[in-house]
């Protein structure tokens, strides 16, 4: 590996949901995680979306952690949102968010007008340096355009430090790109899909993912049906690039955007904990194959819809997802719900609620104070008593190696084919 | 008489009730999310009843609201 950046200088920037993803991104080691409050950022759809009351909250655990705070604001905004914009831009720099995450102009220049950093969202589409050299009147971190080519981000990279182009701050402008997770097959995510059927603008956090059914594409004009096989045109296979992360970082790319502000705590920490390791073994001289196979192979047991290498390595559109579904080798049931831990003796008691459990399962602990916690069950008792197995209603303690609580969901991690 | 509920806590703004029904639906300028006119709050839901007259463009409304938190009955 070239030696062009430091670690120190090197950002894995983890996504955060919901306070469950955020504590299991700050638990794997993430530098920095993005989340967004109230409805004017992409996933505004979300079930458990933040508001404003939780950002203390948020930054809290970010600071006990050592992580930066950045808030996504990258909905396309109208005359009506400005208030709130600038409501949510006040409150973010009261409470002590980092960066706001931003696409529209209207959020650029007011955060530039009260002194809050700016980032620019990949919403954006910034895909040449005069673009950068313009948004680096409000900004020093700009998310690149996902269908540039590594080339293409390496030249951009070696231009800003050519030029000198730098941001408000006076520091040279960082180049962000999207590492791993879902990718759109709109360019830079806009996408007029999900409107157009369902009145839900992508462009306000609001899709529907139309692109990940199944179509028949016809020549109305001709009545020619087009061969597409067996694939999911619209649907793009899920971007990784932790096979080719040196050359990633090789190109001048300081911070690594891991998708997935809609995904589970679970698949938060295991994806933020192996690029993690990835940059760190980059850094230390020890990424290899090998260690590039164990990596993938964790990943695909969390959701994807199998991977491909993006655009990063010039290749051609066209590597489209088999299966609408997720092909995680692994899936986790629900079994039950947390009750107490017993500091003294190590030992977590739960509430089976379905399903059953036996001595040698693997778990997987979810909750907004614990995050994440994996472990395999070694002792298993009901009601006290050593068990065999233990089914819905059971009460049962097991022994554990980290505090939990009682709000924590209980699930057991199981092959698919079963 | 015809009763609209509103899940305002799940609107997105995308403004789609104000185009549909301006009578019954304003947008806020103070959080950019839909008002609904003379509706009542109880909790996180608002309701309000409404003439008859008022039925298709609040059905309409309804019906293109992406979070379908707009919700028509009639007596």
């Amino acid at each position: 590996m070239k030696v062009r950046t430091a670690r120190n200088q090197v950002e894995i920037l983890a996504p955060a949901g919901s306070m469950e993803s955020l504590m299991a991104a700050l638990q794997a080691g993430a530098d920095a995680v993005y989340f967004g409050v109230e409805h004017l950022n992409m996933r505004s759809r979300s079930s458990n979306r933040f508001v404003m009351d939780d950002l203390p909250g948020i930054i809290e655990n970010c600071r006990a952690h050592n992580a930066k705070a950045y808030l996504t604001l990258n909905a396309v905004l109208y005359d009506q949102d400005l208030n709130l914009m600038r409501n949510i831009c006040d409150q973010a720099k009261a409470a002590g968010v980092d960066a706001i995450i931003a696409s529209d102009q209207a959020a650029m220049g007011y955060c530039h007008r009260i002194g809050m950093p700016v980032h620019i969202s990949t919403q954006v589409n910034v895909s040449n340096i005069e673009s950068v050299r313009f948004y680096s009147m409000f900004s020093e971190v700009m998310v690149l355009a996902r269908e540039l080519s590594l080339k293409q981000v390496e030249e951009i990279a070696t231009q800003i430090e050519k030029q000198e182009i730098k941001g408000p701050s006076g520091n040279l402008v960082r180049l962000e790109v999207f590492a791993h997770g879902a990718l759109c097959m709109a360019i830079s995510g806009k996408c007029y899909l999900s409107l157009h059927s369902h009145n839900a603008s992508a462009n306000r956090g609001a899709c529907f993912q139309n692109c990940r059914r199944k179509y028949h594409v016809k020549d109305a004009e001709n009545g020619d049906e087009w061969m597409i096989e067996d694939e999911y045109i619209m649907s793009p296979k899920d971007l990784c690039t932790i096979d080719f992360l040196d050359k990633v970082l090789d190109s001048g790319v300081k911070v690594l955007k891991i998708e997935g502000r809609g995904r589970a705590p679970d698949y938060v920490h295991t994806v933020t904990r192996c690029y993690r390791e990835a940059v760190e073994a980059c850094f230390d001289g020890t990424y290899s194959q090998e260690k590039v196979a164990a990596w993938k192979e964790q990943l695909a047991k969390v959701y994807n819809r199998g991977f491909w290498d993006g655009y990063y390595l010039g290749r051609k559109l066209g590597e489209w997802t088999k299966d609408p579904n997720s092909q995680a080798t692994q899936k986790k049931v629900y079994i039950g719900k947390g009750v107490r831990y017993f500091d003294r003796i190590g030992v977590a008691e739960f509430k089976m609620e379905s399903y059953e459990l036996k001595p040698g399962d693997e778990i997987l602990i979810t909750g907004k104070k614990t995050g994440v916690l994996e472990s395999v069950v070694q002792e298993l008792r009901v009601d006290g008593k050593p068990a065999d197995s233990a089914k819905r209603g059971d009460s049962i303690t097991i022994p554990l190696g980290r505090k939990i609580h009682s709000s924590d969901k209980l699930y057991k991690l199981v092959t698919t084919a079963e | 008489m015809i009763g609209i509920t509103y899940y305002r806590h799940k609107c997105i703004g995308c403004r789609a009730c104000a185009e549909h029904a301006p009578q019954r639906w304003r947008m806020s300028k103070k959080d950019g999310k839909a008002v609904l006119l003379e509706g009542v709050q109880k909790g996180k839901v608002f309701n309000a009843e409404v003439h008859p007259g008022e039925l298709e463009p609040n059905e309409a409304a309804a019906q293109n609201c992406p979070e379908k938190c707009i919700i028509i009955r009639r007596h």
